[in-house]
């Protein structure tokens, strides 16, 4: 179809204003938060209701076009990027509360409802939205399904997966599917709504979800630790986890902590050198919690796992403490770092780490490597920063092959290659590592059954 | 040189603060507490005074229930070396609080009193003014800056029109304001060291102060609802509907 047929006909479905071709909607629409890809949309369209999404997807079965679903676009792997001249579809106007329901502890949403505001209506319920990580001021709902977000309470809490009660989804053959309907228990044959958390929008766009909340917790004390070796953190996270309820267990190393004091001139949680960090976030229920979790780092420190440590004494300090933690990230972005997002088993993250470290220190001496992570639940961020003087093309060409090294070493401890950002664009040729030949058949055959066109963000997970 | 600081227990900065369904006050309950904002600052400034040398005594006071005693076992964790409870139960005000402090004052004899501004509960902002009146000693209220040298503080002050310099003569009062310091974070170790420094307990009678509050309060009461925004079409209507409230 030419172009001015298509867009005549995109306008048809989501009104006049609601399709935009403008160089500035194309380059800011057709990515996410990974740069390392060139957007190359040929429209983004904004539909307000499911009905419009149908008629889309319907009209891109008729006129072999391709769909790019997007939220927030604060993914980290590409999965939101179009570059081959697809159709972006932003639910940015499907963006409305459409009821909460504090019987059943749910709150019903469009996908396009940024996250924080889910936060926000779960707490005025007087319950909690567990879920929670850097980008969730625009992350949207539909998109944090899509990807089965993790984030900083998954120790506690869980991925996304854990807490979506419904599901309304338009599929790439244009059916509407209610899965689900908010039901706690329904042993009814396949559970097609956790097929689509984390299908990336290859099977179908979200229009809206149904979100379980949890009760909400007591306070939160934090406390930034200090140990001489990663593998020590493993049993300090033992000791702390059998005296007070764990929310968050996070660790950092001192290069990443650096970066972040110098970027924003924060202040150091205390002045005794430790190689590595760990954030701690615990329920302070009453007064004997921080006594417990007093004693269990009184203990640690006589078996010699950590140097030292400090604890929040208000919500302000508390809130301080993490932003060493997750402001990592984005104090990084300016060097485009290759990023890294691999999980073990819990228990293997310190003997992985210390193959990791082994690897880059025998293959790569000149590159920066900070780390940082979620190790409670076995996700360990690797960033590589690129040295100075070394083109950006050399650089990724590098990355790639250091990758391979990891991604063996991933496979060989039986770990993912994408913990919790994805596959989209950036990690499709590694999906190998984790996935067998015979699962990713089935995959394709699932995409097929969903989405027999093959409209739906084509190219993403796996050709 | 001793300096006495004082340190209030108050509802937690960022708690949304509810008040109580009889309108007899604010609910505390099941809050969290935390030692006022600018006190913290206060007692900043006071560990810096003294590890620069210029001090060799910092003693924090609060005036409040043994629930107080969690607020004074964190400043002596960030590095207070004794404490001082006023025992009192029930609402302090500012006068109340300005009497109490000028007895503790006259007992210890410090060269130097840090206190916050204001607490973010009641913010009346007037203890440190009222303590060095009846001290009959200068203030510097509102402090950004502080150097001490020999027999006097030179103080900067954060004032409607910007920044303003003064020279005080030792002892004086010293209030702080946001931007003077950020307090450090509270070591695990220093926390069990606190737990076997000095924490003395007084009570108003004990002092000659009489408990009672001079002002009676009536009522509390949220603050009125704010009235949703409306959207407009165009400037048109924009402007329509401000004149339409008296506003163009």
């Amino acid at each position: 179809m030419n172009k001015p047929a298509l867009l005549a006909g995109l306008r048809r479905v989501v009104g006049e204003d609601f399709v935009r071709t403008d160089e500035d909607s194309l380059a800011h629409f057709g990515r996410d938060t990974c740069d390392l890809f060139e957007p190359a949309p040929s429209a983004v369209v904004f539909p307000d209701s499911t009905q419009q999404v149908r008629d889309l997807v319907l009209l891109a079965n008729d006129q072999a076009l391709a769909l790019v679903p997007s939220g927030g676009r604060t993914g980290l792997s590409g999965g939101a990027t179009a570059t081959r001249g697809e159709i972006v579809v932003s639910m940015e106007r499907m963006n409305a509360v459409i009821g909460s329901n504090p019987g059943d502890r749910t709150i019903e949403c469009q996908a396009g409802v940024i996250t924080a505001q889910v936060h926000a209506q779960a707490e005025s319920m007087g319950l909690f939205y567990p879920v929670d990580f850097a980008a969730s001021g625009s992350s949207h709902i539909g998109g944090n399904v899509a990807t089965n977000a993790g984030g900083v309470r998954v120790i506690r809490y869980g991925m996304t997966r854990n807490w979506v009660a419904g599901l309304q989804v338009v599929t790439g053959a244009g059916e509407i599917l209610e899965l689900g309907k908010g039901l706690v228990k329904d042993n009814t044959g396949y559970d097609l709504r956790h097929l689509m958390t984390g299908s990336e929008g290859t099977l179908g766009i979200i229009t809206g979800a149904t979100m379980r909340l949890a009760s909400a917790p007591g306070d939160a004390a934090v406390m930034v630790l200090g140990a001489e070796q990663m593998e020590l953190l493993l049993p300090v996270l033992e000791r702390f986890g059998s005296a007070v309820t764990v929310n968050a267990f996070e660790f950092f190393s001192e290069q990443a902590l650096q970066q972040v004091i110098e970027k924003h001139r924060l202040q150091r949680p205390f002045e005794t050198p430790a190689p590595v960090y760990a954030l701690i976030e615990f329920e302070q229920a009453n007064d004997g919690d921080v006594d417990a979790a007093m004693n269990a780092f009184e203990q640690c420190v006589a078996d010699s796992l950590l140097v030292d440590g400090v604890i929040s004494q208000s919500s302000s300090q508390a809130h301080a403490l993490w932003r060493l933690r997750e402001d990592i990230s984005a104090t990084l972005a300016h060097r485009q770092p290759y990023k890294n997002d691999l999980s073990v088993r819990v228990s293997a993250v310190p003997q992985f780490l210390a193959g990791v470290e082994a690897f880059i220190e025998q293959n790569y001496s000149g590159f920066e490597v900070l780390c940082y992570g979620h190790i409670g639940d076995g996700n360990v961020h690797l960033n590589i920063l690129r040295p100075h003087g070394m083109g950006l093309e050399a650089f990724k060409k590098t990355c790639a092959s250091i990758s391979e090294g990891l991604f063996e070493m991933v496979q060989r401890f039986g770990g993912s290659v994408s913990a919790e950002h994805g596959v989209g664009l950036l990690k499709k040729d590694s999906l190998h590592y984790s996935r067998s030949a015979h699962e990713l058949e089935l995959m394709r055959s699932i995409k097929r059954a969903f989405d027999p066109a093959g409209v739906l963000n084509p190219g993403k997970i796996f050709d | 040189m001793k300096i006495l600081v004082g340190i209030k227990r108050v509802v937690d900065y960022n708690v949304r603060i509810r008040i109580l369904p009889d309108g007899s006050g604010v609910d505390t309950d099941g809050v969290k507490m935390s030692i006022n904002p600018f006190d913290e600052i206060a007692l900043e400034e006071a560990l810096r005074i003294k590890e620069a040398g210029n001090a060799e005594e910092v003693v924090v006071v609060s005036i409040g229930s043994d629930a107080c005693q969690q607020q004074l076992r964190t400043g002596l964790a960030m590095g207070a070396d004794r404490a001082i409870q006023v025992q009192v139960d029930g609402p302090v005000q500012p006068l109340t609080a300005a009497r109490a402090l000028l007895k503790v004052v006259e007992k210890e004899q410090p060269g130097l009193v840090i206190l916050g501004k204001q607490a973010i509960d009641d913010d009346n902002n007037q203890t440190g003014q009222m303590l060095s009146a009846l001290w009959g000693r200068p203030q510097a209220t509102f402090a950004s800056k502080v150097e001490l040298a020999g027999e006097t503080a030179t103080v900067t002050r954060e004032v409607d029109s910007g920044l303003e310099v003064i020279e005080v003569d030792l002892p004086a009062v010293i209030t702080t304001d946001l931007r003077l310091n950020e307090p450090r974070f509270v070591k695990l170790p220093d926390i069990m060291k606190a737990k076997r420094k000095p924490l003395d307990t007084l009570t108003m009678d004990e002092l000659g102060v009489s408990a009672e509050n001079d002002i009676q309060v009536g009522h509390h009461a949220p603050p009125p609802q704010r009235q949703r925004g409306i959207m407009v079409e165009d400037a048109q209507q924009l402007v329509d509907a401000l004149k339409e409230r008296g506003l163009l």
